[in-house]
């Protein structure tokens, strides 16, 4: 397709290790494409893979319908200008030389700097805002000038596409929207492609038009900020529970990391948590965090609980506000024990409205389910339906695979043996 | 600063060069007088000797096939050395790097010391040396080759290895040889670096060299300038950056090991005259190479001059010994950064 760079199932590493596998985005002139992922996910492998400085071993990157890998070096240096994290220049050129190394891919082995060499400088300086101190050595400029004098460096290069790898990490947020908007009017208005690497999630939600999430070398997701930047695709990628809310001004998103899950590794086991009245609030954030697949159910919209497993986004059996328990609700949330492995039961007060979550524990524990109890509260207080209760609590009790627990501690602790 | 000016700069130099030669022709211990050493040498020029008529006589001997060859050897020495320590910083982007990072003085050096040790003629000493420094070289190429790439840190790490291993081996020598061979002497005198043993042979040989090696150098100021910007960089810049490192590596260790087969190990030009070139030009290598060229030739023909007129040390030593305080002098001026 033309206009644009497409990378098309690329896989690359460094000596044995692969760090990208089947990688494919597309970037299209004018857009800015946003990359994210956590350390080590390989966004910064796949600028290297894309301009060359390290091989491909497999997929290709195609510009403008040319296999990348068929221009020359330098032809490759006019399509492509990339702005690096960091530079350390440990000798003392002057600001203007350094965004004249961009006109390299231009100049001939003896060639000196021709007038539009010293235009397109001057143009990249005046944008940047660094012309004025386009005479004082580069080693003189605090962090923030050096990078818009990159920044220049790659504007100078007047490429087709522009690689931002994590380019304004080190500037203020005043420099830092400056450089954005900067870039943002280039891709706009000279129909440059831009490919960003964001580790701050708003910048990216900001600037993109499209994101990629990666995630251990590979796409988790791509698309519009709104469809990558999603709780649950936080959740998956970066272990973090996340609120994303949306400007009312511009209508971009923002995301606000609320806890870092503990997430030792992700565990096979399904938990299924059967609570009610905030007695499982904690519990159910406590088992996502240690990496268990948590289902919940029946539970009463806007119940305390229910609003914990909406925000972690659990598979929950919901029930009307204030309303007993349907019989079709029932019969889901018995599906679900039986889906899992193993069902905890909090101590929920009991009513005539919720007297089938009671009974649910039962019907796990008969059916051969491993089931834990927190018991923090005698059950005698927390029983509002008489004798009934009563009974079926101590047949559920008296069951060899129905355990009772003191504390969220102990419980996870138990769950976490059963494991071993 | 000086940009615009550079053209003027170096033909200033050129002009100092030549006064600086012909005024060292002068010297020494018969005196011979500035107009005679002029007319003497332009006579030795093809061509404009049909023009130039000089006096005969041992004046004429001494300037044409004593001081004339060493002076010019100085000179090539001089502009071998800073050219090659221009790119090695480059190509090292740091400023501490020296002709001799990579061994070729202490392969050399040891090259020096067995034939020292065996007798060797004198004729072919200078082969010894300069196989051996070459040799050490290749040795420390085929230990910084990591996945079929250059590895600059690890070649200086290799770099620094085997000159240890090599000055090791050099020092055993200079143990286990007998004081009254004046072997002991002669391998210290190389290892000082010395133009005593000039001859125009020798500027038949180094000359070429030189030039070649100036002008591969040369050819790469570009990719030297854009190579500080990081490696990666350069490559994302256009710069085939494995075939600078190669080129400049391999041309620059030339230079330095057929001038250290000539004249022994002058120390501290190929380290410090980029560093007073750059405080001149600044640090782009279209200037910066041409410059260093011209000073290196001049400080070389200076010290020698000064080595000849106090009796015969070997010149390394008048290098270290005027180099070492220029050198601490830019430390303190640079102290707390700026850069060099």
């Amino acid at each position: 397709m033309v206009g644009t760079l497409e990378v098309r199932e690329l896989t690359t590493g460094y000596g044995e290790k692969e760090v990208l596998k089947n990688v494919s985005i597309s970037l299209k002139k004018g857009k800015v494409l946003g990359i994210i992922g956590p350390n080590g996910s390989g966004k910064s492998t796949l600028i290297k893979a894309i301009t060359g400085v390290i091989p491909t071993w497999s997929g290709e990157v195609m510009h403008d319908g040319k296999n990348i890998d068929d221009l020359h070096r330098r032809e490759r240096a006019r399509v492509i200008g990339v702005v690096p994290q960091d530079t350390f220049i440990n000798f003392p050129f002057t600001s203007w030389e350094v965004v004249m190394m961009g006109r390299n891919p231009y100049l001939g082995r003896f060639e000196n700097p021709k007038r539009d060499d010293d235009l397109a400088v001057k143009e990249a300086m005046e944008a940047t805002k660094t012309l004025k101190f386009k005479n004082r050595s580069v080693r003189e400029l605090s962090g923030g000038e050096l990078q818009r004098v990159v920044v220049a460096r790659a504007l100078a290069q007047e490429p087709r596409l522009i690689f931002l790898d994590e380019a304004t990490s080190h500037l203020d947020i005043g420099h830092k929207l400056e450089i954005m908007n900067l870039i943002k009017d280039r891709a706009k208005h000279q129909n440059v492609g831009i490919l960003s690497i964001h580790h701050n999630l708003n910048l990216a939600a900001r600037y993109c038009d499209e994101i990629v999430l990666l995630d251990g070398g590979e796409v988790h997701a791509k698309g519009t900020p709104k469809e990558v930047l999603t709780r649950a695709h936080l959740r998956a990628v970066y272990g973090i529970e996340a609120e994303i809310d949306e400007n009312p001004r511009d209508g971009s998103l923002y995301v606000t990391p609320i806890k870092r899950q503990v997430m030792e590794e992700d565990k096979e086991e399904v938990v299924h948590v059967i609570c009610g009245g905030g007695s499982g609030r904690v519990m159910l954030k406590e088992l996502v965090e240690y990496g268990y697949e948590v289902t919940t159910g029946v539970l009463n919209v806007m119940d305390s609980d229910q609003k914990m497993a909406e925000f972690l986004d659990l598979r929950c059996v919901t029930e009307a506000p204030f309303s007993s328990i349907s019989e079709q609700k029932n019969s889901e949330n018995l599906k679900l024990t039986e889906e899992a492995d193993i069902v905890v039961g909090t101590d929920f007060a009991v009513g005539p409205g919720n007297l089938d979550n009671l009974k649910a524990l039962l019907y796990a524990a008969n059916s051969g389910k491993k089931v834990l109890l927190l018991e923090r509260k005698e059950f005698d207080e927390r029983n509002h339906v008489g004798t009934e209760g009563d009974r079926i609590y101590r047949e559920l009790i008296n069951k060899n695979n129905v355990k009772t627990v003191t504390g969220m501690d102990k419980l996870i602790r138990q769950i976490d043996e059963g494991n071993l | 600063m000086i940009k615009e000016r550079t053209g003027w700069l170096m033909a200033g130099l050129a002009v100092l060069l030549l006064i600086i030669a012909v005024y060292s022709a002068t010297v020494g211990t018969a005196d011979i007088p500035f107009n005679e050493v002029v007319l003497i040498t332009l006579n030795e020029l093809p061509l404009i000797n049909r023009y130039v008529s000089a006096p005969e006589g041992p004046s004429r001997t001494i300037v044409v096939l004593i001081r004339l060859p060493r002076i010019v050897l100085g000179i090539i020495a001089g502009i071998s050395l800073s050219v090659s320590g221009t790119s090695m910083q480059g190509i090292f982007k740091n400023p501490m790097a020296s002709p001799f990072i990579l061994g070729v003085s202490a392969g050399g050096g040891l090259g020096a010391a067995i034939g020292f040790y065996l007798g060797v003629s004198f004729y072919y000493l200078p082969l010894l040396a300069f196989l051996t420094a070459l040799g050490t070289v290749f040795l420390v190429f085929a230990l910084g080759r990591v996945r079929k790439k250059t590895d600059i840190a690890t070649l200086l790490l290799a770099g620094l290895a085997m000159n240890f291993l090599m000055s090791g081996l050099t020092s055993y020598i200079r143990y286990m040889s007998p004081p009254e061979k004046m072997v002991q002497m002669q391998i210290l005198s190389f290892m000082l670096g010395n133009l005593n043993e000039a001859a125009w042979n020798q500027v038949y040989i180094t000359l070429p060299i030189m030039i070649i090696g100036l002008a591969l150098v040369f050819a790469y100021s570009r990719d030297l300038n854009v190579i500080q910007m990081g490696e990666e960089s350069a490559l994302q810049l256009g710069v085939d950056v494995e075939r600078t490192k190669f080129v400049q590596l391999v041309t620059s260790s030339l230079l330095a090991a057929t001038m250290v087969a000539f004249t022994g190990i002058i120390g501290f030009v190929g380290l410090m005259i980029p560093h007073g070139a750059r405080l001149i030009v600044g640090p782009e290598h279209k200037r910066l190479i041409p410059t260093a060229a011209l000073i290196g030739g001049i400080f070389l023909i200076l010290c020698d001059t000064i080595s000849r007129t106090i009796g015969e040390i070997p010149v390394g030593i008048i290098t270290v010994l005027l180099g070492s305080p220029f050198f601490i002098y830019l430390l303190i001026r640079n102290r707390g950064d700026t850069g060099w």
